[in-house]
């Protein structure tokens, strides 16, 4: 088999020579054999005759020669080819018609599938990645459905869960590093040794953290990414040892990552160790989870999730034995789940790509649909010839193989236009903030994606000469032939398969603009849903404190203080306030709270609250609502008043009689002494914490910030001016303060609001762009059909006319005409459009499977368009000139 | 030649293969030399030869080379390939098993039923 394709890839290639050897080798043979006849004395002019008869038609044996090395179907197919661009290039209205609809609708599908192949199907870029899992604590019935999991977790499961080989653990974070002046704040992760070998990606350079490194004493060691270690250190090979400053300390490195290495969507540039002290590891510590700490963990080959979880299961329950907190614990609904690393990564915007998906190809359908038809009516002009060569003994399948091979060469030439047009797509989506969504920005037209749109383009093809061939097959010879140009009675058949895939596109459209419809309802409404403060002339900025110059609550507090003075007398801003979390930050962490006098009720658990520890004037720049007392000011911070805020569901949930003012609650889960109570002094509005879609009412409690021993936080203060304007301003005050100390993610509140949206405008937005094309591909489709149907009534109509019709009477046939197709669809439309919208529940907020409005202002397009697609050809035909129609053929 | 038998089908390819495993040949060469070997008691129609040297090519079965002829000019010999020598042989042994049987079915007389 191998052997004979390399003959024909020779023949192929080097044709000519094949050719012109194939007639030396004949003349050959009739030249030595005419010299043989005149040796045997026959006259050479007779010789030469005879050779040439004997030896047979030259043509036939070449012909026969290149069969037996299958080059004829190549000859064969090149024919084809070049007839079948011959006719798509006498009809460039139909050629180009076609060409844009099919680049469009493969365009945009590639486009999909690229996300899709890489967010979703795609294994993450680890050795058998997908034998990665990650754990985490679960709290339900507390409202944490999320926290992440524990140092002591990490040291209790380490070696004891057999079902996996790995384990590590590691946290997100930020750091200073660099030299004093040129100081920046990077993204981090420390992470514990194991880390990478879980993953199966090491340092290329150097080597892995060692256990030594874990503890604070030990851990002045720094592993770089390779884009840091090419920006910093200049690509410099000898950087295994250098020193970098971190938070002010030194850290040696000792190892350099590969390029491609990336862990999940994560942007760090710097490795550190997890370290942490023995006191971290013990089981008080052990629901200590958090919002940046997780688990990972490699399967043993052969091992499986449930495997893994009954054991993770096992262990808990033997924990929990003598766990102080096993109780409360099981009444929160605790649970540690084990579920695959890029499943649970890609979770939350897997719905809206397939979503997506579904969307496209609708739009795909109805462009092939679209293109089916306006081929049909292509076809039905040409039947006359086309049954002329069949009677002349064109074969069934050659006719087949004709019709298949002119739609390839348009959906081929199509393919190849909708690679650039899916190109143009992904640069949209990085426009629309696909980088922000998990694996976002892996997205990329690849040769996979490349070769997936070449076999989409080949498979389009087939379908596409489907009909056209079994229309050109049916066998109407006599018929066409004899008939007149008209064609006799149009065929029922092909008209009502016309109609119908009419109808088809006319549902199809309505379901997507239906689709977009709810989508943008349910942005709108999202949009509309009021934060909980006033969201304008807010400017946001983030700062870490490096332990080693900020090692204390005091010294942190100075820093805030004096930062908040000198925010205070820049021109236009009226006050300024620190918090340990914004709202919409994207992160939102909860702790418990312990409400004295709060007796649990049976089947209730502790709750999680949202926690915020507030300095300066935080209210006021926010603009919170204060429902009852007063807010937290600077001088609770300064004074370290035991006193803290609530909000209304907070006050709501624990004191649904009675006043909150003066209540006392504790912070962490247990009721302790009063001296560490705190009063509750006011109660706030509520704050949209995690996304304004976010409807749980969770609570919130606010502190003082001198009682949180965190080094993260944010800025935020209120000005009259643009907010973007102050930007500059706020870094270089916190440079003036402290050299070394970077502001980073410096954004005006309205921005942090418009982004934490973007995976519901994103789809919003391109689904609203799909509804149109489809909408544009529906009304060329009903004005294709509907012109194609007056051009062969011309007759019909001119006799009509003749015997008295009126106009109006010829428009009214067709816009009736127009009128059924429509209603078929749409009502088909809304069914459809009802089992999308219950289909698209978990993308919808605050939305109904069938909205009243969505469905009335989609079924008024499509009648718009409708109407307006048979305006010219019921216009056109209600001109036809009884004389002219009758005379003219 | 006026009595030159019809060639039996399938038989050409195998005759090509034996006049060419005797030594390279051209293609009138291999029409000569069948008539030759066959006592001329076999004629190839010309048409035919040609594509069914090609077909052998293309199966690997013979290798063709240009060469200069014994009259000084080039023509084109085509040469028996290990394949090509492996499939003679096999197709010799069937041909003879065949003739054998039919020749044994045909010269069975009434009393040896």
């Amino acid at each position: 088999m191998w052997k004979r394709l390399r003959s024909l890839f020779r023949a192929l290639i080097s044709r000519r020579d094949f050719e012109a050897g194939m007639t030396e080798e004949l003349r050959f043979h009739i030249e030595q054999y005419a010299g043989d006849l005149v040796r045997s004395g026959v006259s050479p002019e007779d010789a030469a005759r005879r050779a040439r008869i004997e030896f047979g038609s030259l043509n036939s044996v070449q012909e026969d020669c290149r069969e037996a090395r299958s080059l004829h179907l190549f000859d064969e197919l090149l024919r084809e080819l070049r007839y079948a661009a011959r006719l798509l290039r006498k009809a460039p209205g139909f050629t180009a018609t076609a060409l844009v609809t099919l680049a469009i609708c493969i365009g945009a599908n590639l486009t999909i599938f690229a996300a899709i192949d890489s967010v979703l199907l795609r294994p993450l870029p680890f050795p058998d990645a997908g034998r990665l899992v990650t754990v985490f604590n679960t709290y339900p019935k507390a409202g944490v459905d999320r926290d992440g999991s524990s140092l002591t977790n990490y040291y209790e499961r380490r070696g004891h869960i057999s079902a996996f080989t790995a384990l590590a653990i590691y946290r997100y974070g930020t750091a200073i590093a660099g030299e004093a002046g040129s100081t920046e704040r990077e993204q981090i992760t420390r992470v514990s040794p194991d880390f990478f070998s879980t993953l199966g990606i090491g340092p290329v350079m150097g080597r892995a953290f060692t256990e030594q490194e874990t503890t604070y004493q030990t851990d002045g060691v720094a592993i770089l990414t390779d884009a840091y270690w090419r920006q910093r250190f200049n690509a410099d090979p000898h950087a295994i040892g250098r020193q970098i400053r971190v938070d002010g300390l030194p850290k040696t490195v000792i190892g350099v990552l590969p390029r491609t290495f990336r862990f999940l969507s994560s942007e760090a540039r710097l490795y550190f160790p997890l370290a942490s002290r023995p006191q971290d590891r013990t089981p008080q510590q052990r629901h200590s989870g958090g919002n940046f700490t997780h688990m990972i963990g490699r399967l043993r080959p052969g091992a499986t999730l449930t495997e893994a979880q009954s054991q993770i299961d096992l262990q808990n329950a033997a924990l929990e034995k003598d766990d102080p907190e096993a109780k409360m614990m099981a009444d929160a609904g605790f649970r540690s789940l084990v579920v695959s690393l890029h499943a649970d990564h890609v979770a939350s915007i897997r719905p809206t790509l397939l979503l997506m998906q579904a969307g496209v190809l609708a739009l795909l359908l109805i462009g092939t649909v679209n293109l089916i038809n306006l081929l049909l009516i292509r076809a039905n002009g040409r039947s006359k010839e086309l049954a002329v060569r069949q009677a002349l003994g064109a074969s069934r399948r050659h006719v087949v193989s004709e019709a298949m091979i002119e739609t390839t060469l348009l959906t081929l030439v199509a393919g190849l236009l909708g690679c650039a047009v899916g190109a143009g797509g992904i640069r949209l989506l990085a426009v629309l903030g696909a980088g922000r969504l998990p694996l976002g920005a892996h997205i990329a037209l690849d040769a996979r994606v490349g070769l997936v749109a070449l076999g989409g383009a080949i498979a389009m093809g087939i379908v596409l000469a489907a009909p056209i061939a079994w229309f050109n097959l049916r066998g109407h010879l006599a018929n066409a032939i004899q008939s007149e140009t008209r064609g006799g009675t149009s065929s029922r058949a092909a008209q009502h398969l016309r109609h119908s895939f009419i109808v088809a596109q006319i549902a199809l459209s309505f379901i997507l603009l239906a689709g977009a419809g709810l989508l943008g309802l349910s942005l709108k409404r999202a949009m509309a849903v009021p934060p909980g403060f006033r969201s304008d002339h807010i400017l946001t900025g983030q700062i870490s404190l490096p332990w080693s110059r900020y090692p204390d609550g005091p010294a942190r507090l100075a820093f805030t203080e004096r930062l908040m003075q000198e925010i205070g007398r820049q021109p236009g801003v009226s006050s300024a306030g620190v918090v340990t979390n914004v709202p919409l930050s994207g992160n939102s962490g909860k702790s418990a709270a312990a409400v004295k006098g709060h007796i649990l009720r049976p089947g209730e658990s502790p709750h999680g609250h949202y926690s915020y520890w507030v300095g300066g004037d935080y209210f006021g720049a926010l603009g919170f609502g204060l429902r009852a007392g007063r807010f937290l000011a600077a001088a609770d911070s300064r004074r370290a008043e035991r006193v803290c805020v609530v909000d209304e569901d907070f006050a709501r949930y624990y004191w649904p009689d009675a006043s909150a003012l003066g209540q006392h609650l504790f912070q962490g889960s247990e009721v302790r002494s009063d001296a560490e109570a705190f009063t509750v002094v006011g109660v706030v509005g509520r704050v949209k914490q995690a996304g304004l879609t976010d409807d749980a009412a969770q609570g919130a409690v606010y502190y003082p910030y001198v009682f949180r021993s965190d080094n993260d936080l944010f800025i935020a203060a209120r000005t009259g001016l643009p907010p973007e304007s102050l930007g500059l301003t706020l870094q270089r005050i916190v440079r003036q303060l402290d050299p070394d100390l970077p502001v980073n993610d410096v954004r005006s509140m309205e921005s942090r609001i418009a982004d934490s949206l973007v995976d519901r405008r994103a789809p919003a937005l391109l689904a609203g762009l799909f509804s149109a094309i489809a909408v544009l591909l529906t009304a060329i489709g009903t004005y294709g059909v509907l012109s194609y149907a007056v051009a062969q009534r011309r007759r019909e109509i001119g006799v009509r006319m003749a015997l008295g019709a009126r106009p109006e009477q010829i428009r009214g046939q067709f816009f009736s005409l127009a009128l059924r197709l429509l209603v078929c669809g749409t009502t088909l439309g809304l069914i459809g459009a009802w089992l999308t919208g219950k289909a698209m529940q978990t993308v919808l907020f605050h939305v109904p499977a069938l909205n009243l409005a969505t469905l009335a202002g989609a079924a008024a397009i499509m009648g718009l368009v409708s109407v307006v697609a048979c305006l010219l050809p019921s216009h056109r035909a209600a001109r036809i000139s009884p004389m002219e129609a009758l005379a003219g053929e | 030649m006026g009595k030159a038998a019809d060639l039996l089908p399938g038989t050409l390819d195998m005759l090509i293969l034996k006049a060419v495993s005797l030594k390279p040949l051209h293609g009138y060469g291999v029409l000569l030399r069948i008539r030759q070997i066959s006592g001329e008691a076999l004629e190839i129609p010309q048409g035919s030869l040609y594509p069914a040297l090609y077909r052998l090519e293309h199966q690997d079965l013979i290798t063709a080379e240009w060469r200069q002829s014994e009259n000084n000019r080039r023509a084109k010999y085509y040469t028996l390939t290990a394949a090509g020598r492996r499939r003679l042989r096999e197709e010799t042994d069937g041909w003879n098993r065949l003739a054998s049987a039919i020749a044994a079915a045909l010269n069975t007389t009434p009393e040896e039923v």
